[in-house]
């Protein structure tokens, strides 16, 4: 009888998971153990053959200065990349729950650029920083944009980081809005009537109470940001001169143009481990900050 | 609440037979394959057979005219069908190409660049039966360029070159009369002719900042310009690779670079020059806001179609020296960079004899030639075409080519493929001024090394 019902509870389960384990595992898992496999051998698309060679490819990793570069480089645009997202969705958000007139709207606009491809969108950003402003800056007389962003090592680093913000901030303000909808009503009417501002209302109630939505946002902005490709792609190619390569362009490059396959696939495990170790500690230590209302 | 049940049913249906439908469609195919290979003997018989062919473009600026030709080919025989396979411009070509070979799935024919199909040259039917038709059809020393490491593995079909283009109008109004583009030959000539452009308010000389130009076409030069011979060049490479050269002795590197200070000192985008936007710097020249433009017959597929342009263009060598005898002041680069070339491992014998006989018809028939010359706008290295070209400068660089006039840049199909990135990277710091004639030859000569006996 037991028997039984646990084989028809198996089946339950896998006419309801089974197509999304069967899809979870064909496109991720299934390739995460053939690469992680491949990191071990020296595959060649040209010869074909493949025989395992330890971890040459991997002690080739930390031997490749300029992967340690562009690494170090990733971080610093996930850094500034993650804060700037969140703050400007923070705020957004708020500013969109207070009830105005055509916030619908607003949230929708803000929302839009997150829809728009990374290829489209960095196209478009490269319009707009090769030619609109540095038209605009001639017109004008603005030092700033006399020349295109793209063109000078230090500003197009910027250039990336706010075209990628600029398509992450209607994503995370969607959580944000989310996280404030479940502040209590009660607790705010009695932070008001005891007298309370709005900063201090924001400080001492709102944030502690989205720490959860504020967990998740950061959790996914670090990961998207670490692994941004086709922005970088589509705006700055990696120039000038090799100088806004992200971990993920480099070990496209190294693979598909360098034909060194084992070693790039050994910096994208290396550049998983990053993701993993940095994502996850940062949503343990946030996670303690939860509150109950 | 019953109909939202059925046709949630319906839906999931459709999902799941759609699932299997691609499953056994995938399975049919390969036992097809199969069962072709198995009785690849009886020619006769097979050839009323349908057979389907694949097309790997990598010139991906023209795949719809490809789409019309393969349109047009399956009229004429009807037991053809040929599918295209495209690539974005610019973008994931030869991640694609090794995606396919790698899943077992390759193209049965691949318009690849030519030293993409030496390093895969295994994979590539050895075409070796049909050389002595190409050497009737084609121009002399077309065949012996696309040879790679004496073997005949890619048909060519279409040529390039590339040196100072310039416009007529820009260059006559810049000087104040008529221009005579032999009266260059060295570069104090070139200089001279700058000079008088420059006063009379025109920006000389448009120089693109992307790595590809900067990177495979200008310093690209110095290995093609060693020796006429590209078996001289491929060794003056493998010295490079051993650390046995020192570029900034090597007056063939010293030459070019003390052009490119020329073209940069003269250079339209000055004030920015890696925004490198390929369509706007084309335009530019086009319509005269620059006399001279460093690039190739190919950038007619922008100027071409362009409105208000300029109607006279032509092409200048681009001198490295004072001296007009020295090789290259001269010569234009050429080369056939494209080649067609047929899968040999996975596709079956009729499918190769299949694809021999289009590439054939494509390269030898008016349709084809039509197609090739007047909508791609491109030049071929054939005889007797039967298509009129419209394109001033490949125009030009045939009279270069007539008169033997060239550079071959043959060698550049054995350089590692990131060659054109990475050094252009090196040209890009040297252009903007972050690092200096040293510290570019260091790095170009470090890229080398990094391929000591590879």
């Amino acid at each position: 009888m037991n028997k039984k019902l646990s084989l028809k509870n198996a089946g339950t389960f896998l006419v309801f998971g089974g197509p999304s384990i069967f899809a979870f595992a064909a496109v991720v898992i299934i390739p995460f153990i053939v690469g992680l496999y491949l990191t071990f051998t020296n595959w060649d698309v040209r010869t074909g053959d493949s025989s395992l060679i330890g971890f040459t490819n991997y002690l080739e990793v930390f031997r490749d200065k300029v992967f340690l570069q562009q690494l170090w480089f990733t971080l610093k645009y996930v850094f500034f990349t993650v804060v700037i997202a969140n703050v400007f969705a923070f705020f957004i958000a708020l500013a969109l729950t207070r009830g105005g007139r055509g916030e619908q709207w607003l949230r929708t606009g803000f929302f839009t650029p997150n829809l728009v491809g990374g290829i489209v969108l960095g196209y478009l950003w490269q319009t707009l920083f090769s030619q609109v402003l540095p038209y605009l800056g001639a017109k004008y007389g603005w030092e700033l944009f006399q020349t295109s962003w793209l063109t000078n090592t230090g500003t197009a680093f910027w250039a990336l980081i706010i075209a990628t913000a600029w398509q992450l901030v209607g994503y995370l303000m969607i959580i944000y809005i989310a996280g404030f909808t479940g502040v209590p009503n009660d607790v705010l009417e009695a932070a008001s009537i005891d007298g309370a501002g709005r900063t201090s209302v924001i400080r001492r109630i709102i944030l502690p109470l989205t720490v959860p939505a504020i967990v998740i946002c950061i959790f996914i902005s670090l990961s998207r940001s670490f692994l941004t490709y086709d922005i970088n792609l589509a705006l700055t190619k990696g120039g000038p001169f090799n100088s806004t390569e992200l971990a993920t362009y480099h070990i496209v490059q190294k693979a598909f143009l360098s034909n060194q396959y084992g070693v790039g696939q050994a910096e994208a495990v290396v550049l998983f481990a990053v993701v993993a170790i940095i994502a996850l500690t940062q949503s343990y230590l946030l996670k303690k900050l939860e509150v109950e209302s | 609440m019953k109909l939202r049940k059925a046709a949630s049913f319906a839906i999931a249906l459709t999902v799941v037979t759609g699932l299997l439908a691609g499953c056994s469609k995938g399975n049919s195919t390969n036992s097809a394959v199969k069962e072709d290979k198995g009785n690849g003997g009886t020619q006769t018989e097979q050839a009323s057979k349908d057979v389907k062919l694949t097309f790997f473009n990598t010139s991906a600026e023209v795949n719809t005219v490809f789409e019309e030709l393969f349109k047009k080919y399956h009229e004429q025989n009807p037991q053809v069908t040929i599918e295209l396979i495209p690539t974005p411009i610019g973008g994931a070509q030869l991640e694609k190409f090794q995606s396919l070979l790698a899943s077992g799935n390759p193209a049965t024919i691949v318009n690849l660049d030519a030293g993409t199909i030496l390093q895969y040259k295994d994979d590539f039917l050895d075409l070796e039966p049909e050389k002595a038709k190409y050497e009737e059809l084609t121009n002399p020393g077309a065949i012996d360029g696309a040879l790679l490491d004496g073997q005949f593995l890619g048909i060519p079909w279409t040529a390039q070159g590339y040196g100072l283009l310039y416009n007529k109008r820009a260059v006559e109004e810049g000087i104040g009369g008529a221009f005579d583009p032999a009266s260059v030959k060295t570069r104090d000539d070139l200089e001279a002719v700058f000079k008088k452009i420059e006063a009379s308010g025109k920006a000389p000389v448009m120089l693109h900042g992307a790595d590809w130009s900067l990177g495979a076409h200008y310093l690209g030069l110095t290995y093609s310009l060693q020796s006429q011979k590209v078996e001289d060049n491929r060794k003056f490479v493998e010295e490079l690779k051993n650390g046995q050269v020192k570029l900034t002795e090597n007056p063939q590197f010293t030459g070019l670079m003390d052009t490119f200070d020329l073209l940069k000192k003269y250079n339209a985008r000055k004030s920015d020059p890696l925004v490198a936007d390929y369509n706007r710097d084309s335009a530019d020249f086009a319509k005269g806001a620059a006399a001279f433009y460093f690039m190739g017959d190919w950038s007619w597929a922008v100027i071409g179609t362009l409105e208000g342009r300029d109607a006279d263009f032509g092409i200048l060598p681009l001198p490295i020296s004072n001296n007009p005898e020295d090789f290259g002041n001269a010569q234009v680069a050429y080369s056939e960079p494209k080649l067609f070339a047929i899968d040999d491992s996975k596709s079956t014998p009729e499918q190769q004899e299949a694809a021999k006989a289009f590439i054939e018809w494509m390269v030898s028939s008016e349709d084809g030639q039509k197609a090739i010359i007047t909508d791609m706008g491109l030049s071929m290295p054939y005889k007797d075409l039967k298509a009129q070209s419209t394109n001033i400068m490949s125009n030009a660089v045939s009279e270069y080519v007539k008169q033997g006039n060239i550079i071959n840049i043959g060698v550049i199909n054995y350089l590692p493929q990131d060659y054109w990135a990475k050094t252009g990277a090196a040209m890009q710091k040297y252009l903007v001024g972050n690092i200096d004639r040293q510290g570019l030859a260091q790095e170009v000569q470090d890229y080398w090394k990094s391929y000591a006996g590879k």
